[in-house]
């Protein structure tokens, strides 16, 4: 059986999702990358080696597609044949499940944006830029912060009779007024429900600042199991906020998708061995031009299979196995 | 005496050769690279516009190989920052205990008088050295103009970019006028052999502040980037379209053009990126991208307005806004986005004709 894998590899976690030619999802994991990129494709691998073989093993991998900040990374050592922004990635998925979708929020673990579409291809984007409050990692650090599980934050907001209104321009700000209001004695559930309604303000600010957000509206990422931020999002747009199946994995699948509707003749996808094999990274400085451009070597086993990171091509255009 | 100047892209050969042919000792900039930008930064009040920072790091570096003067243009673009920025480098140096003399170039005619002190030629001289420059600044415009075209085109990637390389070096031996007439029917003929696919392919046009659309140091090389992504890119700004408007008040007609979206003006090219915009949509191009500075007051005044006629006109529209803290990875995330952007709006353009 033919199928393709999507692999989308953010900030802060990493999702697979392997579709087969009518575009089901077969499997799909979520997993945070523990900031090791490397070792988390590698066991993210390991893990779908696994499943093939208990469940299904004639599936036969036709095509790899990568997305998310480290998608040259975690191209050169699947060997994909398809590296996508993610963007155009989340589009994509998001299109699938609704395809009269207007607008895309996505809000991720340190990026968050707003996709506008219109007959299923994005038109028109922003990404936050200068501060990175309302992704995910902020979210993280204050319900470690206080205390309570991050999967438990969104339905404590929901508890809230009376949210607070908490100050949202920038996360240094956010987290000294959220201190200052549970110091005066403001209760646990309207400090998280204002800090929901504050992060929903400032995205609507900063990153969809003037862009016509028109309905069906669907919320992606990983922020969007956090119910409560989908409870600030509807209130302060008056609509529907739709999450669609795969949620947290949409990138993923869009790439996924992508490669499945450009096939490659021939997949460059190295196999599941690279799970068990040694690779490493390496980096040094260009002395060739002033511009002295930091290169980074990726080595399999030792041998070196990419650089990149030149802008003059010197090193990333030589040929490599 | 040892001067040096702002990097500022290509331009630097120019005014590396208008110096030489004064007779002037220069140590010409070193291209600009984050670890210049960087040592302008920390000395640089922060709050500042990023061109400062930039040309702050080339000063600290030029002044490491020995130079003693600094010519800084000022004012050329109109009303904004630019303005203060010799006054302010000046100060900035000091403090950091640099002892450097500023020649600051404006628009008053005493420039003359000014070169005249500092490297002794006569007018027929200055005249001589400054038709030789404008003939070269022609060249490097030409070349770039030249590029754009070629690079999405090229069956072999990177051959424009290889030949660029090699010519902008040359282009700094060369002495006599005959040689620069010579120099480019050559580069031009080299240019011409490169094989290249005639093809159709979208057109982007390039809006905003001078040094940074200028300057592919600044900003990452970005027609390099787009031509390469299969992008045909077009850019109306240049040194040689600013002297010319200067010289033509071409401003006049601008502003009537523009008058439905800003009754004034912003102050530095603020007006040409509205009217330029409005200039890609009419001959039907494919996206716009803005590039400004942080903090660059007349292009973040204009950006709404920008915005607004891409929501009216539905052509794809980009704005990035550059300075220390940005990272390329993020800007090549949004331009790659932005080019599928602009690909979908290209195809979908020609399945339905304008009526």
């Amino acid at each position: 059986m033919k199928t393709y894998l999507g692999i989308d590899i953010g900030s802060l976690t990493i999702k697979f999702v392997l579709i087969d030619e009518k575009a089901n999802v077969l499997y799909w994991t979520y997993e945070r990358t523990g900031g090791r990129p490397i070792e988390a494709i590698q066991k993210g691998m390991k893990k779908l080696k696994d499943w093939i073989e208990k469940h299904n093993p004639q599936i036969e991998i036709a095509g790899v597609g990568t997305t998310g900040s480290a998608r040259y990374l975690a191209g050169v050592i699947v060997g994909a044949d398809l590296i996508k922004n993610e963007i155009t990635a989340h589009a994509k998925g998001a299109a699938f499940f609704v395809p009269d979708v207007r607008t895309v929020i996505d809000i991720g673990g340190q990026d968050s944006k707003i996709i506008i579409l219109e007959n299923g291809v994005a038109v028109d984007f922003a990404m936050n830029y200068l501060c990175a409050a309302g992704t995910g990692s902020f979210l993280d650090a204050q319900a470690f912060r206080l205390g309570i599980p991050i999967e438990k934050f969104g339905e404590l907001a929901l508890k809230s009779k009376n949210p607070t209104t908490i100050a949202s321009r920038c996360t240094v700000f956010c987290e000294s007024d959220m201190i200052h209001k549970q110091q005066i004695g403001h209760k646990i559930e309207d400090i998280v429900a204002g800090l929901c309604q504050g992060l929903v303000r400032n995205y609507l600010a900063n990153v969809a600042k003037g862009k016509k957000i028109l309905p069906p509206i669907l919320f992606v990422g990983g922020v969007s199991e956090n119910v409560g931020m989908r409870w600030a999002f509807e209130k302060a747009l008056g609509q529907e906020i739709i999450v669609p199946k795969y949620n947290k994995v949409t990138g993923a699948f869009g790439v996924a998708l992508l490669v499945k509707e450009n096939p490659p003749q021939k997949t460059k996808f190295r196999g599941f061995e690279i799970s068990d094999m040694d690779i490493k990274c390496d980096s040094f400085q260009c002395k060739g031009c002033p511009n002295q451009c930091e290169v980074i070597e990726a080595k399999i086993n030792g041998k070196i299979i990419a650089r990149w990171g030149d802008r003059c091509g010197r090193w990333s255009n030589l040929k490599y196995e | 005496m040892k001067i040096t100047f702002p990097y500022w892209g290509n331009y630097t050969v120019a005014f590396e050769l208008l110096a030489k042919k004064l007779n002037l000792e220069v140590v010409p900039p070193e291209r600009t690279t984050p670890r210049t930008i960087e040592k302008g930064t920390k000395i640089a009040p922060e709050m500042y516009c990023f061109p400062l920072k930039v040309n702050l790091g080339n000063f600290l570096e030029a002044i490491e190989r020995g130079a003693d003067t600094i010519v800084m243009p000022t004012a050329l673009g109109g009303s904004c920052r630019l303005r203060y920025y010799p006054f302010v480098q000046e100060k900035v140096l000091k403090e950091d205990g640099k002892e450097v003399n500023f020649v600051i170039f404006d628009q008053s005619l005493d420039i003359f008088s000014k070169l005249k002190k500092i490297s002794g030629a006569n007018f027929l001289k200055m005249l001589g050295a400054t038709i030789f420059t404008l003939k070269v600044l022609n060249i490097i415009e030409k070349l770039e103009k030249k590029a754009q075209y070629l690079r999405p085109r090229e069956i072999e990637k990177g051959d424009t970019d290889r030949i660029l390389i090699s010519t902008f070096k040359k282009l700094r031996e060369v002495e006599k006028f005959s040689e620069l007439l010579k120099f480019e029917k050559e580069v031009l003929k080299e240019l011409n052999q490169i094989r290249i696919e005639r093809k159709e392919v979208p057109k982007v046009g390039i809006v905003g502040e001078i040094y940074t659309v200028t300057d592919h140091a600044i900003n990452f090389e970005i027609e390099k980037k787009l031509g390469n992504l299969g992008i045909e890119v077009h850019r109306e700004m240049s040194l040689l379209y600013h002297l010319k408007k200067k010289i033509f008040f071409t401003d006049f007609f601008i502003q009537r053009k523009v008058k439905p979206y800003l009754g004034s003006t912003v102050g530095g090219h603020g007006r040409d990126a509205i009217y330029e915009m409005l200039k890609y949509v009419k001959e039907g191009f494919d996206g716009v991208i803005q590039l400004l500075p942080a903090y660059c007051m007349p292009e973040s005044s204009v950006r709404p307005i920008l915005e607004k006629i891409h929501q009216e006109t539905g052509i794809p529209f980009l704005s990035l806004s550059l300075d220390e803290q940005v990272a390329e990875a993020g800007i090549d995330t949004r331009i790659e986005a932005f080019v599928d952007v602009v690909k979908n709006y290209h195809k979908n353009k020609h399945r339905t004709p304008n009526i």
